[in-house]
């Protein structure tokens, strides 16, 4: 497991270390006692037991718990008392970050490294050391652009930094390019909504109709791209929900997508209302699910249309959501009768 | 020769979980230290769901959650006898401790303590005192308290406030305030407020289809939009569902395929999706999964709290979740 081989010696086998007295892991119930693994997992562990019963902070504890967590990434003591250690002993936290990116960027899916730099960054109070952190999850993005601890952290970040200058700024068009380069990924959409409607206003965007227009152009255009693509459809009814635009506004643009062979190409293009791109599967899901909604809100004779997608939702397009389906043509139908 | 994955292999897998306190000369078992705790409390309440309980000695688990106690800290549950106190371990020692009857060994205030200790301004829970914070934590204190009868000396408001905090405009929740939904956090927040009698604070309908979308072709849940589908959403998706009384809106048929064919026909347990190695979180949520779609043979289990229903009812603590009626086999 340990990067380093046998020519290491052994806690046990270093002489600047025999002022520690190693504290055996438990071992108390039989049947669930253990024993037999890595002889120098063990050793590393027998060695921070004694360390934490000493209550030592000192640097050599860096260099054993970085040991420990090399082995195993998820032990939170080590990382724990790590913190600890660093504060006591006044060590360079932005030194302590370089020293983790490598380590960051292999074991990414492991909450205590992300929770390890938030800790650094809320000790450091830099912005300079975020705009770095922005960079470095960045890259961390660019190898798994969905890895939710390293979102959830540059999300941390911007918000409790709070600088348009020096954070702010790139967010929007940085996610742009992620999208760019796959337009389904749920994670960069979240993180669209994020920064443009639900973390305050950015510069420049102080004008929320434009706003509000220049997203709905955005989503209908990467709609157009790839119609079946829910996470677009989501940010399209997020947009319209938190501008309070009804749906029946998108009307037209809707329609292009519940045909089932796509209509010809306008010769004068619609800005407004891009077409499907050739070969998309139509209809989409989702286009119908927002079609009856549109005449549902509409009520009155609009209903019997709205039953007619949720039919060929239930029995067709979307079977294995059937029961939904139908379940929405039995509360359609109850609120025209009431 | 193996036999097939058309049947939840019963026997099978209780002898998978019993069979896991033996092989301990692995490294993976010490890796896995951290959740030693938790990994006993979904292997005694997969055997619970199996009707199987007496598979674990009840006496040496007791023993081993009690050598868990950190004093120390004020009053919690390590995942290991020399490990600290957190969160997440201090909820499963108490599942453990209830379903096998042994509360009566806890000093109660203390715990109680402990976890109202760990709660942030912002309202929301950290796992220990080295601060990390989510909404899986939160909903562990609200569980606890619940489980010990002191959920009355919780702040509420502060609480539901942070849940709050956490939606997003899909309609579901996040780890985080910020955060992306995840079937998971969707679970932890939506189990909170039906503990805390305050799913009013969501849109259900809304919620409801976030969660019926999640299931792809092959008929398994995924956690998030074009994410792979896994056995363990089998859970947190459809005990949400339960619990808002959807269930019938996805295809349970084609789930209940899924989870069976990630089943070790040779050695016993349940992968995260077919051909991948079992574990004991895999087998306890794909059995928990299956016993809310009423497969036949089961115990009901409680998607709020995620013990054997029985349990809870004696309480007094049921919610108005609704599975699927259980089966005729
Ligand atoms: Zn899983």
């Amino acid at each position: 497991m340990s990067a380093e081989s046998e020519d290491v010696p052994l806690y046990a086998e270093r002489p600047e270390w025999s002022d520690v007295v190693p504290v055996p892991q438990y071992q108390g119930v039989d049947a669930l006692a253990p024993i037999n693994y890595s002889a120098e997992y063990q050793d590393a562990t027998d060695y921070f037991r004694g360390i934490i019963r000493m209550g030592e902070t000192s640097p050599r504890v860096l260099k054993l718990t970085r040991d420990i967590i090399n082995m195993n990434p998820a032990h939170y003591s080590a990382w724990q008392y790590r913190y600890k250690t660093l504060i006591a002993i006044g060590a360079d936290l932005t030194e302590e970050l370089r020293q983790m990116d490598d380590f960051a960027l292999t074991n990414m899916k492991t909450y205590q490294v992300w929770h390890h730099r938030r800790l650094l960054l809320t000790a450091l109070r830099s912005r300079d050391a975020a705009a770095g952190e922005l960079a470095f999850t960045a890259r961390v993005l660019a190898a798994d652009a969905k890895n939710y601890h390293t979102w959830s952290y540059r999300q941390w970040l911007l918000a409790h930094f709070n600088d348009e200058e020096r954070l702010w700024a790139g967010e929007r068009a940085w996610v742009e390019d992620l999208l760019e380069k796959d337009v389904r990924n749920n994670s960069a959409w979240h993180h669209r909504f994020f920064v443009v409607w639900s973390s305050g206003v950015r510069e420049g965007d102080e004008d929320r109709e434009a706003v509000g227009r220049r997203e709905l152009a955005f989503a209908k255009e990467k709609i157009a791209l790839a119609p079946n693509n829910p996470s677009a459809w989501n940010y399209l009814r997020g947009v319209l929900e938190h501008t309070k635009t009804p749906l029946s506004a998108l009307t037209t643009f809707v329609q292009l997508y519940t045909v089932s062979s796509p209509s010809i190409a306008p010769e004068v293009m619609d800005l407004d209302n891009p077409v499907p791109t050739e070969g998309a599967q139509l209809p989409c899901v989702n286009a119908l699910e927002f079609q009856a909604d549109i005449y549902e809100q509409e009520g009155g004779t609009q209903i019997t249309k709205a039953v007619e997608i949720w039919k060929s939702l239930a029995n067709e397009y979307d079977t294995m959501r059937k029961k939904y389906w139908e379940y929405r043509i039995k509360e359609g139908l109850q609120t025209t009768h009431t | 020769m193996s036999a097939s994955t058309s049947t939840l292999l019963i026997p099978l897998h209780a002898k998978y979980v019993q069979s896991l306190g033996e092989s301990k000369d692995d490294l993976m078992y010490h890796l896995t230290a951290h959740l030693r705790m938790n990994a006993i409390y979904w292997g005694l309440t997969a055997l619970c769901t199996m009707n199987h309980k007496d598979a674990l000695n009840r006496e040496e688990m007791i023993e081993f959650v009690m050598s868990c106690w950190d004093d120390e800290a004020g009053g919690g549950f390590g995942a290991h006898p020399d490990h600290d106190a957190h969160i997440h371990s201090t909820l499963s020692a108490i599942q453990i401790l209830i379903m096998q009857d042994a509360l009566d060994r806890v000093d109660v205030d203390r715990v109680v303590k402990f976890i109202l200790s760990l709660q942030q301004p912002s309202g929301v829970f950290a796992g220990d005192q080295w601060g990390e914070i989510d909404t899986r934590f939160l909903y562990c204190a609200v569980n606890a308290l619940s489980l010990l009868g002191r959920l009355h000396e919780l702040d509420v408001e502060k609480t539901v406030g942070y849940v709050r905090q956490c939606r997003n405009f899909d309609g579901g929740f996040g780890a985080v305030a910020g955060a992306e939904s995840h079937a998971a956090m969707v679970f932890v927040c939506t189990a909170t407020l039906a503990i805390l009698d305050r799913l009013d604070e969501i849109d259900q309908e809304m919620l409801g289809w976030w969660l019926a979308e999640r299931q792809v072709p092959s008929g398994g849940l995924n956690g998030r939009p074009e994410k792979l589908e896994d056995v363990c959403y089998s859970f947190w998706v459809l005990s949400a569902m339960a619990i808002l009384k959807k269930v019938p809106w996805i295809d349970s048929d084609k789930l209940i395929a899924f989870i069976l064919s990630a089943q070790d026909t040779d050695h016993g347990g349940i992968a995260d999706r077919p051909g991948n190695q079992a574990d004991v979180f895999h087998t306890h949520f794909g059995i928990a999964g299956l016993s809310l779609l009423g497969y036949p043979g089961l115990a009901d289990l409680d998607p709020v709290y995620c013990m054997p229903a029985r349990v809870i009812e004696r309480m007094g603590l049921r919610k108005g979740w609704e599975g699927l009626p259980r089966k005729a086999s």
